[in-house]
């Protein structure tokens, strides 16, 4: 299935079932918040960036 | 949702707030795929205090104080949603919930804004994000041009749409 076609199908959804994925949406951004994933993500990311510099 | 939208209506029920729409990224699922989005924004008609002209917010807060939900800055929290109440603040919002589709959440009764006013409100807040979600409607097909460019002249919104459409070569069969 192509992505154009994914998103057809999300939209054709109930509004009920559209709701429900918007919950499960939302509380995996809280929970990536609260674990400061994303944080450490950004200064993994930085720190990988610096050690790949040359001295 | 269920509870959060049964608590609206509650509030609707007791006078608290008059006829309510979604709006927002939430008002747009109902027309696209779901995006991630950690609010709803419900507007709202707000019964006048007394003989003052001046609409507060104050009932609404008071009134879901003492049924248990928490400010939290700009936003209450219903159920596991922050909810932002927004009253009309122009003519367009205020068709815009005139005119709002009756529908359900999980056996709910609630409002959604029509896909023509949710991106004739996206047009004239014009963000970013607002622009995005434009580009996903026209994308998607989801919105009726005749009934747009009504809504838009209506406003006053033309000039701005068609900013819109030279910047991101929108095609709108207008």
């Amino acid at each position: 299935m192509t992505r154009q076609e994914r998103r057809k199908r999300l939209a054709e959804l109930s509004f009920s079932q559209k709701v429900k994925i918007l919950e499960k949406l939302r509380r995996r951004s809280l929970a990536i918040a609260a674990s400061g994933l994303r944080r450490r993500s950004a200064s993994g990311v930085r720190n990988a960036d610096e050690d790949s510099r040359p001295a | 949702m269920k509870t959060t939208l049964e608590m609206i209506n509650r509030m609707q029920g007791d006078g608290v707030i008059g006829k309510y729409a979604i709006g927002g990224a939430v008002g747009a699922t109902f027309y696209l795929e779901p995006s991630a989005t950690v609010d709803v924004d419900i507007f709202a008609v707000l019964p006048k205090a007394g003989s003052s002209s001046l609409l507060s917010l104050v009932p609404i807060y008071e009134y879901l104080k003492a049924h248990g939900c928490d400010a939290d800055g700009e936003h209450v929290v219903i159920g596991e949603w922050p909810v932002q109440f927004l009253p009309p603040s122009d003519a367009l919002e205020r068709e815009a919930l005139a005119e709002a589709t009756e529908t359900e959440i999980e056996g709910v009764k609630t409002w959604v804004m029509t896909a023509e006013h949710l991106v004739a409100i996206a047009i004239r807040t014009g963000r970013p994000k607002d622009h995005a979600r434009i580009l996903q409607f026209l994308e998607q097909d989801a919105v009726d041009t005749e009934r747009l460019n009504r809504v838009l002249a209506g406003h006053g919104l033309i000039a701005k749409w068609q900013q819109f459409k030279k910047k991101y070569g929108a095609d709108t069969n207008d």
